[in-house]
C-alpha cells in the first residue's frame, strides 16, 4: 500500500520495493490496470501491453533531431508576411519579437521570446539530457530529473502561442488593399518543430531512468560485494 | 436507493488483489480504495499514484455539461470585432479556421480547427457521454471506446494556448486599430477554466473501476 493521505510517509531506496518489471507485471498506459505482461493485451481496456514504451530512447532522440533540424527554418523563414500599400514585409520569429521590444511591449516580448525561442531549445536540450542520463553517458539523479521530464511535458503546448498569433493576425487583418497579412513558409515550420518535440516528449520512458538506477546500484553492490 | 449510493463512493471492481505501479520509477504497490479527497503517493518517489477525488462524478458531468454549452456560444458569437480604417471585421473561431484554409495555410487552419474546436468537444462531449450514464451506474454503449480516445485527445487540447495568443494579438493589432471584445471572446475564457475543471474533477484510474464495475453488472 502506498502512503495514504498526501504525505510521504517513509521513503523506500529502490531495490527495497518491488519494481513491475521484474515482477513481469506492467501497468496499462489508457487505464492503468496492472496485469502480467505475459497476458498481452490489457482485459480492461483492449490496449498492448508493454513493460516499457517501445524504442522509446530511440523513437525519442529521432523526434529530438528532426525537431532541431526544422527549428532552422522555423526561425529563418518569415512566420508572417505584412503587405501595406504595396510594400512587403516579412518577419521571421525574431524580429517579431525585437519588434515589440523595440516598441516597449517589453512583457508581450518576453511571452514570444519564452514560448518561440526559450522553450522549444529548452526542451530538446532537457529530452537530450534524459536520454543521455537514461543510457548512462550522464550521471543520473533520478528525483531532479523525473521533474526535468514532468516540466518538459508541461511547458511543450505553450510554444503554439505563436502558432496562434499568426492564425489570429492573418484573419483579423484583412483590410482590403490597405494592409493584409499572410502566414508564412515558418510559421508551417515552426508548427512541425513543436509538434515533434511533443512526440518526443511522449516517446520517452520515464521508467527507464529509474532502470539506470537500480542498474548502477546493483553494479556498485556487486563491487562491494566482490571486495 | 441502491442505484444512488454508485455516485457516492468509487467501487472497488472484481477480482483479486489489485496493484498500482508507479509512471516514474516502475515500483509495484498494492492498491485499496481510499476515502474521498485522499491520494496515495508512491514509497519510492514520492509522486501520486491516484487520488479519490470529491463528488468526482457530478462535477466531471456538470463541468463537461458547461463547456458545451459555452461551446456554442463561442463559435457562434462574435469573438472579436476590429474597426480600422472605415472596416469592420468580425472573428470567430470557424471563420477564422476557414479562411486561414482558403489563404493557402490550410495546415494552420487545420491545426487552429483541431486544437481549439475539435479537441474540447471531444473532450467535453466524451465525458458527458460517458459519466451522465456512469452517475447511475450504467455504461453507454461504446462508453470504453470513447473513454480511450479521450486519453488520446487529452494532450491535444490547447484551449488555454489559444486563449494566450488571442492576448498577444490584440495587443499587437491595439496599435494599429480599435478592438471590442465579444460575447465569445469572454465565453471562451469560461470555457478554459470549464474544461479544465472538467478534466482535473476525476481520476483515470477512478473512471475505468466505475466503467468495469458498471459493465459487470
Amino acid at each position: 500500500m502506498g502512503s495514504v493521505g498526501g504525505g510521504r510517509g517513509e521513503m523506500k531506496e529502490t531495490g527495497m520495493v518491488p519494481r513491475g518489471v521484474d515482477e513481469g507485471m506492467a501497468a496499462c498506459h489508457v487505464c492503468e490496470k496492472v496485469s502480467p505482461v505475459s497476458e498481452g493485451r490489457c482485459k480492461r481496456c483492449g490496449s498492448h501491453l508493454h513493460l516499457r514504451k517501445r524504442d522509446s530512447i530511440s523513437r525519442t532522440i529521432a523526434f529530438l533531431i528532426a525537431g532541431a533540424l526544422m527549428y532552422v527554418p522555423a526561425n529563418l523563414l518569415p512566420i508572417l508576411s505584412t503587405r501595406e500599400l504595396g510594400i512587403v514585409t516579412d518577419s521571421t520569429i525574431i524580429e517579431g519579437f525585437l519588434q515589440f521590444w523595440r516598441s516597449g511591449s517589453y512583457p508581450i516580448a518576453i511571452v514570444i521570446f519564452t514560448a518561440s525561442l526559450l522553450i522549444p531549445i529548452l526542451k530538446i536540450g532537457a529530452l537530450l539530457w534524459l536520454c543521455g542520463a537514461a543510457k548512462g553517458w550522464v550521471p543520473c539523479t533520478a528525483k531532479l530529473l523525473g521533474r526535468v521530464y514532468w516540466v518538459t511535458e508541461l511547458l511543450g503546448r505553450w510554444s503554439m502561442v505563436d502558432i496562434f498569433v499568426v492564425a489570429i493576425l492573418v484573419t483579423m487583418v484583412q483590410l482590403g488593399n490597405y494592409m493584409r497579412v499572410t502566414p508564412g513558409p515558418g510559421a508551417l515550420a515552426f508548427a512541425i518543430v513543436v509538434l515533434l518535440t511533443m512526440f518526443a516528449a511522449s516517446s520517452f520512458d520515464p521508467k527507464l531512468l529509474w532502470d539506470r538506477l537500480a542498474h548502477e546500484a546493483l553494479k556498485k553492490r556487486e563491487e562491494t560485494g566482490s571486495e | 436507493m441502491r442505484k444512488r449510493l454508485s455516485i457516492l463512493s468509487w467501487p472497488k471492481p472484481r477480482g483479486g488483489p489489485h496493484h498500482a505501479i508507479c509512471h516514474y520509477c516502475d515500483s509495484l504497490h498494492v492498491a485499496e480504495p481510499i476515502a474521498e479527497g485522499t491520494r496515495v503517493n508512491c514509497v519510492c518517489c514520492g509522486a501520486t499514484l491516484y487520488q479519490n477525488r470529491p463528488a468526482s462524478l457530478a462535477r466531471v458531468t456538470a463541468f463537461s455539461m458547461t463547456s458545451l454549452l459555452l461551446m456554442i456560444v463561442v463559435h457562434s458569437a462574435p469573438f472579436i470585432t476590429m474597426d480600422a480604417g472605415g472596416m469592420r471585421t468580425t472573428l470567430t473561431l470557424p471563420s477564422a479556421a476557414k479562411d486561414l484554409i482558403t489563404e493557402g495555410a490550410a495546415i494552420v487552419g487545420w491545426g487552429v480547427a483541431i486544437f481549439t474546436i475539435v479537441t474540447p468537444l471531444v473532450m467535453a462531449g466524451g465525458l458527458v457521454y460517458v459519466c451522465g450514464p456512469l452517475m447511475f451506474g450504467r455504461i453507454a454503449p461504446g462508453a470504453k471506446f470513447v473513454t480511450k480516445w479521450m486519453s488520446r485527445t487529452e494532450p491535444w487540447n490547447m484551449v488555454e494556448v489559444f486563449l494566450l495568443g488571442v492576448l498577444v494579438s490584440l495587443l499587437k493589432l491595439g496599435s494599429v486599430a480599435e478592438l471590442h471584445f465579444g460575447v465569445g471572446f469572454w465565453a471562451f475564457g469560461c470555457l478554459m477554466f470549464s474544461m479544465a475543471g472538467a478534466v482535473a474533477a476525476i481520476d483515470k484510474r477512478e473512471l475505468w473501476d466505475r466503467l468495469e464495475v458498471a459493465e459487470g453488472r
